[in-house]
């Protein structure tokens, strides 16, 4: 195991001096917060993950979650996790005052789950879950549900989670078949399946929460028919002591990564006596689930991000120490009587490692970000600018969760092969973090389901103006970087590519504007690469402006190689992951129609 | 009880440590500070198990300038009552314990806990210097403390060994490992931490003995030298010749 799974200083970096934190702190509705707050927080955080999370990462992979005896088995952490992460505030503290939270910034989550997401990623959703599952009862339920279960959930005494897909339905939710029919008691009875279920049951907890997508008797098909239930795996008598409500644990999937997250398969209703609670209104069950889901994304994306980052500072110092080859003299030639070298003078193992900072730097500035548009929009008042925060968050939300999935899966496997052989084998840590962030593209809607969400939706958001606020932010960078003789050049790049990605939506509109929406998003997960590499440019821009202004004015809160690193990352990005926008944008615009079905036989 | 716990700063442990040009004084750019975990950890943590065993309140003090604020927050944030600071820029181990005396004089405090040094200049000497400027018995390295009514048990660590001793209250301890378990401020802490007393008391006039002169880092590490597990004579022969170990 590597000595660093993160760096503390570019966390801060990015909070403070790129995207302005101070601003969602500044807003009336965080007035109890303050910088020094925080940063004591990601301290608390960073120590509750250097002392309990990091040391157990490898062995949860080693000792897997299982099925015995009808019982899900998870490594002993999770009851010091739901335990100590409850009191530290890692599920409640954004919640309100009133609702038993302190009304913390998601931002600050967001670091704190990022530091815990890089410390040991099995660990985070246990928790995160149990929020989200919370939420949902705190935004949508009667008072009477929240006063019985949230509490508990806040303290992690009990668990939360979201059963969503059953095994007919996935990406496909309008399929589910679950079934709640209405008692006398006004409760629902509950029946059928639900798989893939995270952190669905262990023994550390008194009770796990289920949040149920269900059909009531007779609700309309599709979507539209989808109610959400409290579904308790044991129900609460009026004395306070728990009974089973028959929701049965059928078995664990047993999966390449993440393996001390237990994924369950869940039955409700066996025999006929599972009871469930309606949440807010009938038929409104996927809508609230979809409120929240940009929440959801976003934990997705800083997953990604955190997990890239612990994979790049184990291949930097494997880089460090690894002694092999000669580098080339003058001539071209290599001494073999001299010393070897350490890897990390060739330059395609810099080259490799240099892609792993830029994916994962640029990853966490974007999550970062995403999360101060989610906090602005909360709690601006500014109907402009709630707009405003509101399309550039819709906008970003798809790219957030997808970037640091897609390309965070790159940069490991660049960190792997840092490795060689060793790179490979079960004793060195990458082939655990490769393993660890595949799911990370399919969790909370495939890339596939967010690129047609990009494309299919977000960039047509209100004729074209979340692009236009996102361009227009690119813009600001421009211009600042401009400033510098230096930054001039890639200023002018990203120019061009902005261009560029205004002449490929033009060409794919020609399809949707003849009603050729089949063609038009054909080919989304290739604009998502094109426009996530454009978006993720522009934030190494901002990080290079920043670190030139620091550097030029002598006004630096860190050292002078901090500042020029940063710079030479992002003049790495612009020559190797910009430019390949060109192949793409010639992808997007290439008049071959190759994916879309018709008569001929392809597979052949 | 009341207990009093003086707390320092020191840089982070994961600070690269530099010197300004002439060796006269820490580089101070960059370096991120903590509060010192022989005070955090062990001191603090002890006094606070201590009132919540038998009752009373913590007070933590710093001598220090502004900047030592976010550190003293940190030990409200753990969980003491009200925190003093000296506003001063600090000075040697006399003078440190000089102030802290100055205050505590008149406050009463049934027990004085420092941690048994800081990390940073590891000079293990306020804690006696306070003891002897309050005329108050001093244990140093305590690794083990119960207190029964007005007495302390306390184990302190010594060559080798354990050596048990008894004390009155009140009295000054130097906190060592084992004292405690570290604890880590929640959210809720950090938030009450903002709503409880910072006092700030101008220091004394006192002037300084020791006044440091130069500081030097230790030298580089050299490379480390792979040597192949059935070359063991040259293994031998760079032992003997170069590290001079044989």
């Amino acid at each position: 195991m590597a000595n660093q799974y993160v760096d503390m200083d570019s966390l801060k970096y990015l909070l403070y001096d790129i995207h302005g934190f101070e601003d969602v702190l500044n807003q009336e509705h965080f007035a109890d917060y303050d910088r020094e707050a925080v940063d004591m927080f990601l301290t608390s955080v960073k120590d509750f993950s250097d002392q309990k999370l990091y040391p157990t990462f490898q062995d949860m992979d080693k000792h897997a979650a299982r099925f015995e005896d009808g019982k899900i088995i998870v490594p002993p952490v999770v009851e010091t996790v739901m335990k100590e992460g409850g009191e530290l505030g890692l599920i409640s503290a954004c919640f309100s005052f009133e609702d038993g939270g302190l009304q913390m910034p998601l931002t600050a989550m967001t670091a704190a789950y990022y530091i815990m997401d890089a410390a040991n990623n099995h660990l985070p959703g246990y928790l995160g879950l149990t929020q989200g599952a919370a939420e949902l009862i705190v935004e949508f339920g009667s008072e009477e549900l929240k006063a019985k279960y949230t509490p508990k959930m806040l303290t992690g005494d009990w668990a939360g989670t979201m059963c969503l897909t059953e095994p007919q339905a996935g990406s496909s939710l309008s399929d589910i078949t679950t079934s709640a029919t209405p008692s006398d008691d006004g409760s629902y009875k509950i029946k059928g399946q639900k798989i893939f279920i995270s952190g669905g049951d262990h023994e550390y907890v008194d009770n796990v929460v289920h949040l149920v997508l269900a059909r009531i008797d007779g609700a309309p098909a599709g979507t539209k028919g989808i109610s959400l239930f409290v579904v308790p795996k044991n129900k609460i008598q009026d004395d306070a002591s728990l009974t089973s409500n028959d929701v049965i644990t059928a078995g664990d999937f047993q999966k390449m990564g993440q393996k001390g997250y237990c994924t369950t398969h869940l039955i409700f209703g066996e025999q006929d006596d599972c009871q469930g609670w309606l949440v807010g209104e009938p038929n409104q069950g996927l809508k609230y689930m979809f409120l929240m889901m940009n929440g959801a994304r976003i934990a997705v994306g800083r997953g990604g991000a955190g997990i890239c980052t612990a994979a790049y500072y184990a291949s930097l110092e494997y880089a460090k120490e690894r002694p092999q080859g000669r580098r080339l003299s003058a001539k071209g030639t290599k001494d073999v009587n001299q010393e070897q070298t350490l890897i990390i003078n060739h330059p395609d193992v810099r080259r490799m490692l240099l892609l792993q900072k830029a994916i994962s730097e640029g990853s966490l500035s974007l999550v970062t970000l995403t999360s101060i548009y989610a906090d602005l929009y909360q709690t601006v008042t500014d109907p402009e600018e709630k707009e405003k925060y509101y399309l550039l968050l819709e906008l970003l939300t798809p790219i957030c969760k997808t970037y640091p999935s897609e390309d965070g899966m790159r940069s490991i496997n660049n960190g792997l092969q840092v490795l060689g052989g060793y790179g490979f084998c079960s004793e060195y840590i990458l082939q655990q973090y490769y393993r660890d962030i595949r799911i990370f593209s399919i969790y909370e809607g495939t890339t596939g389901i967010q690129s047609l969400d990009l494309l299919g939706r977000k960039v047509a958001m209100k004729g074209g103006k979340a692009l236009m606020l996102l361009a227009n932010e690119m813009k600001e960078t421009m211009k600042d970087a401009s400033t510098y003789d230096d930054l001039k050049p890639y200023a002018a790049k990203l120019g061009a590519k902005l261009q560029l990605t205004q002449d490929v939506l033009g060409h794919l509109s020609q399809f949707a504007m003849k009603g050729d929406y089949e063609r038009y998003i054909a080919d989304a997960t290739i604009f998502m690469e094109f426009f996530s590499k454009v978006v993720i440019s522009w934030l190494w821009l901002q990080m290079a402006t920043h670190s030139k202004h620091a550097l030029v004015t002598a006004n630096m809160d860190y050292s002078e190689e901090f500042y020029n690193a940063k710079i030479h990352t992002m003049k790495f990005y612009f020559k190797y992951e910009l430019s390949r926008t060109s192949s793409l944008a010639e992808i997007l615009k290439d008049q071959d129609v190759l994916t879309i079905p018709n008569e001929e036989e392809v597979f052949a | 009880m009341k207990i009093l716990v003086c707390v320092s700063k020191a840089p982070d442990t994961t600070t690269k440590i530099a010197f300004n040009a002439d060796g006269t004084a820490l580089n101070k750019d960059g370096v991120q500070y903590i509060m010192n975990p022989y005070d955090e950890w062990y001191a603090l943590v002890r006094a606070l198990e201590l009132k919540e065993a038998a009752g009373g309140s913590v007070t933590i003090i710093n001598v220090g300038p502004k900047e030592n604020d976010t550190v003293i927050r940190k030990g409200l944030a753990i969980g003491a009552d009200n925190a003093v600071r000296i506003n001063s820029n600090g000075g040697s181990a006399m003078y440190i314990a000089k102030q802290i005396a100055e205050y505590a004089k008149g406050e009463s405090f049934d027990v004085v806990i420092t941690g048994k040094e800081t990390i940073d200049e590891n000079r293990s000497e306020v804690g006696a210097m306070l003891a002897e400027f309050l005329d108050m018995p001093f244990i140093s390295y305590a690794s083990k403390m119960d207190v029964a009514g007005n007495t302390a048990t306390i184990d302190r660590d010594i060559e080798g060994g354990t050596e048990t001793v008894e004390v009155d209250t009140p009295f000054v301890l130097s906190a060592a490992k084992g004292l405690a378990e570290q604890r880590i401020p929640n959210m809720r802490g950090i938030m009450m931490a903002k709503r409880k007393p910072l006092n700030v008391v101008e220091a004394v006039a006192f002037d300084d003995l020791v006044v440091p002169v130069h500081y030097e880092l230790p030298p580089a590490k050299s490379a480390v030298k792979l040597v192949d597990p059935e070359n063991m004579d040259e293994l031998v022969r760079l032992l003997h010749e170069e590290a001079k170990a044989l």
